[in-house]
């Protein structure tokens, strides 16, 4: 990040503000997605439906796992490019430690607790590597999460040979795809039960709170007594341990570990913080504006194909949407101070 | 983060070691992948190999070296790649277009098609430089914004499929052809690479770039026009894109939307900060950007002829990568104590 955006963007001490011209503010992302919703309803009557907007909410959970994932690291002023590479390589992972599991002739239970193990466990290793790199050797998050972007691709291709990982037992789709609630998808329990978890964590824990003071001014932090460089380790271990949790599901989604699953997802979960509301100069978002930002994106892209826009003009739309978004978020801090 | 070292451009002191400090241990590194190559391949010398990795190595200095000047000036440029793509489908297009309309006029088609493909890039450039200055928007953001919207403008021109129609001239006479036993792209990115390192050295724009990276707050106070500079790294960097663009689009015979994209996009970065360019601005020469281009691409060579599965070769460039920030990092820290 720019000693420009920087010095333009440290104001953003949002706590001090007048609740009213705050409140308005914090009104206009909501006010937009209700606005888009009812214009995409008004050209298709069928974006409306129950089952749309139920299609809606599940493709939003993953989308605001990632976002949430990605936000922790935002809040201290860090990025994880390899977060859509993570995906994929835990994917993979996942899937052949279940083949690998159910060709020697194991249990079920034993194949999904293996399939678990190595998922979480190249996800969390991802974010050690991550960790440590940044907050030991001293690497800037771009560069050393774009390394092991190249060097989470280059896993995942490998340990696949490029093509789709076979062998995933029924079991494991049923659960934490097929599986529901109360009628309610296994995803978005998932995606809501971790949300409202990841919320306590931030805001009543002393390790939550720890990355708000990181992120708003990190000499502070050291000064303060916090270890600044466990924390932002664990950060990025909670990062990737989350892109992994997302990457189970989604490989459960699709009933085989695919290698080239993360594609887009570091940019879009990257894009789906930041139009909610989270901060590139740190310290200011959370669960909220992640999963707003998700909404967002997904209730545009899902009413684009519904009213069947070109997929090459929904990605300009999605491009401008980002930059205009951003634009909004730092008109309301302005306004609101 | 904030922490603004100004630490821009050469001293006038010369001396053999201050020269290796300052080039630092990337040519070394260079010479030894050359000669390890070299001893165990003799293909790796062959001659069509060594213009080949000149022709790919030019491309890849031509973006990166304006990527550095958008990173010294303490910014990113995401969109490089969507704008290579961009400019070598409107290239190919504008001449295919103006080739029916005015049949046999080449001179005509070439310039129409250039300048439409390196317009293009400027467009993208501004659009870049007016939401990071005047609207203040973080520039990763923008240049994310931008990414995807110039893409998706480049597939939507051609739905993905190659543009064909561009005069035989361009092709034969200029993107294959080769000048004093060197491709063309050679020359163009060793004209490219001069006028940088001048314009980094020489014109107030350069130094007012490394002021601005190195302590946007003083820039301000000493009276640098921080928007307009800005803007112009931005341009910069776009217009270098979109000549490479252009380069690779002679050089195939297509306009392709598939070109550059976030490889490219990646690779000029990596070749940027393993050129020593400091992402927290203010810090980086050209010149070393290119040679750390050239390192890259020698490298990718290589891997191909060692036959290292190419599904494990981004893993190389990965452990490269964070391995030469994290030495650079921690040789700023020693220096640091002393």
């Amino acid at each position: 990040m720019s000693d420009l955006e920087l010095s333009v963007m440290a104001k953003d001490t949002d706590r001090a503000k007048p609740l009213s011209g705050r409140w308005v503010w914090n009104a206009v992302l909501p006010a937009a997605l209700v606005a888009l919703l009812l214009g995409f309803a008004a050209f298709d009557h069928g974006v409306l439906s129950p089952a749309n907007l139920l299609n809606i909410a599940q493709q939003t959970s993953y989308l605001a796992l990632f976002a949430m994932a990605q936000t922790v690291v935002i809040l201290t002023r860090g990025f994880d490019l390899a977060l859509g590479p993570t995906v994929s390589m835990v994917s993979v992972g996942t899937a052949l430690a279940m083949a690998g599991a159910t060709a020697t002739g194991h249990d079920t239970s034993v194949v999904l607790f293996a399939g678990l193990g190595a998922g979480f466990g190249l996800g969390i290793a991802c974010g050690l590597f991550n960790g440590v790199v940044i907050a030991l050797l001293g690497v800037n998050p771009f560069v050393a999460t774009l390394g092991s972007y190249n060097i989470a691709i280059g896993i995942a291709t490998t340990l696949s040979s490029g093509r789709p990982v076979q062998g995933v037992p029924k079991l494991f789709s049923q659960i934490f795809y097929g599986g529901s609630v109360f009628g309610v998808p296994a995803a978005i329990v998932i995606t809501v039960v971790i949300g409202i978890a990841l919320h306590l964590i931030l805001s009543c824990t002393v390790f939550g709170r720890s990355l708000y003071i990181i992120g708003t001014n990190p000499r502070a932090a050291a000064v303060a007594g916090l270890p600044v460089k466990r924390i932002l380790v664990a950060t990025y271990v909670l990062c990737s341990g989350l892109a992994a949790l997302g990457a189970i599901m989604m490989t459960a989604r699709t009933g085989s570990g695919e290698p080239n699953l993360g594609g887009a997802l570091s940019l879009q979960a990257i894009a789906g913080a930041v139009v909610g509301g989270t901060s590139l100069a740190g310290g200011r978002g959370g669960v909220g504006t992640a999963v707003l930002g998700a909404l967002f994106i997904t209730i545009l892209s899902n009413g684009m194909n519904l009213t069947r826009i070109d997929g090459y003009v929904q990605m300009v739309v999605l491009g401008a949407i980002v930059i205009v978004g951003v634009l909004l978020d730092r008109l309301r801090l302005e306004r609101g101070q | 983060m904030s922490t603004a070292r100004v630490t821009a451009g050469p001293q006038s002191s010369i001396g053999l070691r201050s020269i290796a400090g300052r080039i630092g241990f990337l040519p070394a590194l260079l010479l030894l992948l050359v000669a390890a190559m070299s001893a165990t391949d003799p293909q790796f010398y062959g001659i069509i190999n060594i213009l080949n990795i000149l022709r790919n190595a030019s491309l890849l200095a031509i973006v990166a070296c304006g990527q550095a000047l958008v990173i010294v000036a303490g910014g990113f440029d995401l969109s490089v790649g969507a704008v290579v793509a961009l400019a070598s489908v409107v290239t190919a297009k504008t001449m295919a277009t103006t080739a029916t309309a005015f049949p046999g006029n080449t001179a005509l088609i070439i310039a129409s098609g250039v300048a439409a493909g390196l317009g293009c890039g400027m467009v993208v450039g501004l659009v870049n430089g007016f939401c990071v200055a005047k609207l203040k928007v973080s520039g990763f953001v923008v240049t994310l914004g931008t990414m995807s919207a110039t893409a998706g403008v480049g597939l939507m021109i051609t739905n993905g499929i190659p543009v064909y129609g561009m005069p035989d001239i361009f092709v034969k006479g200029f993107g294959r052809a080769q000048a004093f036993g060197l491709p063309t792209a050679v020359h163009v990115a060793l004209i490219v690479i001069l006028v940088m390192v001048f314009a980094q050295r020489r014109t107030l724009f350069g130094r007012y770039v490394y002021a601005i990276g190195g302590n946007v707050d003083a820039a301000v106070v000493s009276g640098v026009s921080i928007q307009r500079h800005i803007v112009g790294t931005y341009v910069v960097s776009s217009v270098l894109a979109a000549l490479a663009g252009i380069l690779l689009t002679a050089q195939v015979g297509s306009g392709q939307a598939s070109f550059g994209g976030d490889r490219m996009m990646l690779q000029s970065i990596a070749a940027a900060v393993i050129g020593g360019v400091s992402l927290r601005g203010g810090v980086g020469r050209v010149e070393i950007v290119a040679i750390s281009a050239l390192f890259l691409t020698i490298l990718g060579n290589a891997l191909n002829l060692l036959h290292v599965d190419s599904r494990l070769q981004p893993v190389f460039l990965g452990v490269i990568m964070v391995a030469a920030v994290a030495l650079d990092e921690l040789s700023r820290r020693r220096k640091a104590r002393v």
